[in-house]
């Protein structure tokens, strides 16, 4: 098993992604950059198990933090904290 | 509460669905009963326990932060016996931040500890405002904070599973822990109550 | 492609309603359709995030018209739809 992609500091970008299947990234956080407040462990790809697939990868979970102004523009003032599978994650070059 | 059926339409199409799967073998009249009594045993009394130990005794509150899953087995209880293994995640709020909690995707909560959630909880309403404008929703719960109070709004949308820990009202230094956990209502686990 | 049920950040859903000292359960249909949800779980008939997903496909405006517990019951019909 590889070891987790992102550690606690890290500024991570969410993917753009619309899917077709069922998925844990909520349209709000798609394509924001956040940072890693937590390295969870590692749990079976929501996505997978969703579509029934015997062997749903297992992928280390995040708590990414947001800011609300990023999200949706001010006023903002507050922060969302989102728990993202790693592969809805990219590094922010 | 229904879209568009009466109740006894719906009670007739559950009880259909019922014999079907009892017929199928999947499951029994007995087996539905017993998961329906526990879930009623599930409630926020059970993390009210917490919170009040977390309040009188700091070590125990390190650890409940620390580790949620380990530090509820030390009061008897357990995040284990649902269908999935859950991660049970204790945030705490100080004067300077407040936590609120929410399923923006669907309703996740951690039924097994606290029992079923609030509808209030489960609603649209709740769901889509409070990530984008939880002060408001929080005033509309009689919940004002302080202006440089900084609010962290946790979305449930993996296999954590969270509940918060209030901070400890004043002028209860006199109260034993069974009084102090009856001051803790499901609202203050959720965040959208001070306690 | 996004859900239905996707509605963190969206607009025009109003006040939040508070039932003060709410039952668990609304009716007695509500509770027999969540054990039946958690004996099928058990059982292995799917799991939780093909739960969410069936929920998820209801067309919207059936999800946003339908409660709680009817999405429950949509799911657990759709997901056993095979078995007699």
């Amino acid at each position: 098993m590889s070891e987790p992609r992102f550690a606690v500091g890290d500024r991570v970008r969410t993917r753009t992604v619309d899917p077709p299947h069922h998925t844990r990234l909520p349209r709000y956080a798609r394509g924001q950059v956040g940072e890693v407040v937590e390295v969870q462990g590692r749990w079976p790809l929501a996505d997978d198990r969703a579509q029934g697939f015997p062997d749903a990868r297992v992928e280390p979970v995040y708590t990414i933090r947001f800011s609300a102004t990023d999200l949706w523009g001010p006023p903002g003032g507050h922060w969302v904290q989102v728990e993202l599978w790693e592969s809805y994650l990219e590094v922010v070059p | 509460m229904s879209g568009h059926h009466s109740s006894s339409e719906i009670a007739v199409r559950v009880r259909r669905l019922e014999e079907r799967l009892i017929g199928a073998g999947l499951t029994s009249d007995d087996q539905l009963d017993t998961i329906i009594g526990r879930v009623s045993s599930g409630s926020p009394a059970n993390g009210a326990r917490a919170v009040a130990r977390a309040w009188v005794d700091p070590a125990f509150r390190e650890r409940l932060l620390a580790d949620g899953n380990e530090a509820l087995e030390e009061l008897g209880f357990s995040m284990s016996r649902g269908p999935q293994p859950q991660r049970f995640t204790v945030v705490e709020n100080t004067p300077s931040r407040h936590n609120v909690l929410v399923c923006t995707l669907c309703s996740c909560y951690p039924i097994s500890l606290l029992g079923p959630s609030p509808s209030w909880y489960k609603s649209e309403a709740y769901r889509a405002r409070v990530v984008r404008e939880p002060r408001a929703v929080l005033a509309e719960f009689g919940l004002e904070l302080p202006a440089d109070s900084e609010i962290v709004v946790h979305d449930t949308s993996a296999e954590s599973r969270h509940m918060v820990l209030p901070m400890r009202p004043e002028g209860t230094a006199g109260l034993g822990e069974a009084e102090l956990a009856a001051l803790v209502t499901r609202e203050g686990l959720i965040g959208t109550a001070a306690v | 492609m996004s859900r239905v049920n996707d509605v963190g950040g969206q607009s025009g859903f109003g006040p939040v309603t508070v039932e003060d000292d709410e039952p668990p359960f609304h009716a007695d249909w509500e509770a027999r359709v969540y054990a039946l949800n958690v004996a099928m779980l058990r059982e292995g008939v799917y799991n939780l995030d093909q739960f969410r997903d069936a929920i998820e496909r209801m067309p919207p405006g059936e999800y946003l018209a339908a409660s709680y517990y009817e999405r429950w019951l949509h799911a657990v019909e759709t997901l056993t739809a095979g078995h007699e």
